[in-house]
């Protein structure tokens, strides 16, 4: 059934069971190295500088933004939407390929869908600002109030977006941390320190891989996985439809929920091979995240460029086919050859062409150029999500009301903060759980040693 | 502690082993009272006789959760507090869909998680007896209850398949966790 055997062993080192636990929970039993300490510094810094954003976007009011009445979304939609779509990585990672039977997943999953969390933690924060008042937030709860009593509007995409990004962030946590469970009682049993013991056996909840608790851990895995698997292709259909119902020219389009699905799993990919070649250099989990992973990662990467290649110029034939003179005049005047040009060009090129280099097996194979690529996504990704949201904006119908934006330092603190945030979640993450699923690892470890007797 | 049991346990150290002992038990009619393993092992998991329903009841927690959020869309948008957007209408079932699959999918992973915490008893400190630690690192435990199996014949038998280590504990000379 397994075809361990054509592609080579999943796991190299022939391990033993004792050596994956040990080799795997070590990085929670050393000391802070420096360039850790160093990470966290610099993600603090950026955390200050955003939490000062913050605090003067809420003290001030969303007038320290560089929005206007033209261009009501800037930054702060940009950036929610990009985190939101790297926060896809996890949840595509764990359930799409453990729905494909991958064993593979089982060494990055974990690593994944802690990025998600953070991931997604980020990407709310910048609604939440947007809002204006956001001690008021609550407004947007549907509860029996005394303003009316007024229900909130369940018609309107802001609304699900809400619900959406609320549950996205619940369930992930809750997945990611069903996994780390087993995890966390291996390392409460074999950890000599009685802090530890105490810290992990908290939070490994009585963990023991008895029969009865594996069988429902499975079951409740299934279920889990198969609910979220819906909730990863609604999610960003959702935070499409927030654009895709306006009738702004490059918004109102049929093609945004699956464009934006797919980008959101491209730019989540790309982040997750980031920062894996990052652990894998660090840690030197070379057993465990072998080339074949990142190759794998990188195979996926290519075919969902091409989607990407593909609904950009979809999205551009249709400006044409339809001969609406709007939508023609966003795409061809405004971002091929226009004011946005830079940007437009950025994005493709970054997204859809610059990734077909892994076609070739040289430079899938070529680690750092990999890793250069993935970055390089990422940067495609932010600049598709300008494009999106600032282009269409900005020249809409009458000229008259046409703006121009640029963001102002507080809206980039925000953003340098957000990135703050996530290094930060991500370094701490790398020193206290595990950064591979353990009893996954051993379960697919085993089917190599199998095939051998 | 309401009763100190004595538990005989088997400890392997490969899953082949602990399989085939696992089996060979099975034949023997001998009861198995727990298996404790560091990842699933689906041939135990399958034969020990231990089920879960809670895939079932998870089907029945969507099912029900959906028709009460439809319902509580239906009272509030049309029911209660009628608003008029643009002249669309108050029951709007196609814009309830997404609200309805969302926090559909909210309440069953909700339910679900509390479900399995309850029946399998995981939770901060909930005291349970852990009766080798090797468990969940690289250790194949089977385990049964000394006083309903003839110990003599299990340990014997236990010998012969390779067990690494036998022992006997009570549940009071465990580590609680």
């Amino acid at each position: 059934m397994y075809k361990t055997e054509i592609r080579g062993p999943l796991i190299l080192g022939n391990k033993t069971l004792g050596q994956i636990s040990e080799e795997i929970t070590s990085p929670i039993y050393q000391r802070p190295k420096m360039w850790w300490l160093v990470g966290m510094g610099i993600s603090s810094i950026l955390m200050l500088l955003g939490f000062w954003g913050i605090y003067v976007t809420i003290a001030t009011g969303i007038g320290t933004w560089g929005v206007n009445n033209t261009v009501g979304w800037g930054w702060a939609i940009i950036n929610f939407v990009w985190w939101i779509g790297i926060g896809h990585a996890g949840t595509a990672f764990s359930i799409f390929l453990l729905i494909l039977r991958q064993e593979w997943r089982s060494s990055i999953n974990r690593a994944a869908e802690a990025m998600t969390v953070v991931a997604v933690g980020c990407a709310a924060i910048f609604p939440a600002l947007h809002m204006g008042r956001v001690w008021d937030a609550f407004f947007i709860f549907p509860y029996p109030n005394t303003r009316g009593p007024l229900w909130v509007n369940y018609n309107s995409p802001l609304f699900w977006d809400f619900i959406a990004i609320t549950a996205y962030l619940l369930i992930s946590a809750s997945f990611w941390f069903l996994g780390m469970v087993p995890d966390f009682a291996t390392i409460r049993d074999t950890t000599k320190s009685k802090v530890k013991k105490a810290v992990y056996g908290f939070f490994a909840m009585g963990w023991r891989g008895s029969v009865g608790e594996w069988k429902r851990y499975e079951g409740l895995a299934f279920v889990l996985g198969g609910i979220a698997a819906v909730l990863v292709v609604s999610v960003h259909s959702i935070v499409s439809t927030d654009f895709a119902v306006s009738v702004e020219p490059g918004w109102h389009t049929t093609l945004f929920p699956p464009y934006f699905v797919v980008g959101a799993i491209f730019s989540g990919f790309a982040m997750v091979m980031t920062l894996m070649v990052i652990i894998r250099k660090i840690y030197k989990l070379h057993d465990y995240i072998t080339d074949r992973h990142l190759d794998n990662v990188a195979k996926i990467l290519v075919f969902v460029s091409l989607i990407m290649g593909t609904a950009y110029l979809t999205e551009i034939f249709i400006a044409w086919y339809s001969a609406n003179e709007y939508e023609m005049f966003t795409f061809f005047r405004n971002r091929i050859t226009g004011e946005y040009t830079v940007q437009f060009w950025i994005m493709f090129i970054c997204n859809a062409l610059i990734p077909q280099l892994m076609w070739f097996k040289k430079i899938r194979h070529n680690i750092k150029m990999v890793f250069i690529i993935s970055l390089l996504i990422n940067l495609g990704m932010w600049f598709e999500r300008f494009n999106i949201v600032i282009t269409s904006l900005a020249k809409d119908y009458l000229p008259s009301a046409w703006a121009d934006y640029s963001p102002t330092f507080v809206e980039v603190a925000v953003f340098l903060g957000t990135l703050g945030i996530f290094s930060f979640g991500v370094l701490l993450f790398f020193k206290y759980i595990p950064m591979i699923a353990i009893h996954e690892v051993k379960m697919v470890n085993k089917l190599k040693t199998d095939k051998k007797k | 502690m309401q009763d100190d049991k004595k538990q005989l346990l088997g400890v392997f150290d490969g899953e082949e082993s602990l399989v085939q002992a696992f089996r060979k038990f099975k034949k023997e009619n001998v009861e198995i009272s727990d298996v404790f393993t560091p990842f699933p092992i689906h041939e135990v998991l399958e034969n020990h006789g231990k089920k879960t329903r809670i895939i079932t009841v998870s089907w029945f927690y969507g099912f029900f959760a959906a028709a009460a959020v439809l319902a509580f869309l239906y009272y509030t948008a049309v029911i209660d507090w009628p608003l008029n957007y643009g002249g669309k209408p108050s029951s709007a079932f196609p814009s309830f869909i997404v609200v309805t699959l969302i926090l559909t999918i909210f309440s069953v992973t909700i339910l679900s998680l509390f479900t399995f915490s309850a029946r399998a008893r995981i939770w901060p400190n909930v005291g349970k007896p852990v009766y080798h630690e090797g468990a969940t690192d690289d250790k194949f435990v089977i385990m049964f209850d000394a006083e309903k199996v003839d110990a003599e014949k299990v340990k014997q038998l236990l010998k012969d398949l390779g067990a690494i280590e036998i022992v006997e504990k009570l549940d009071s000379e465990t580590s609680i966790v």
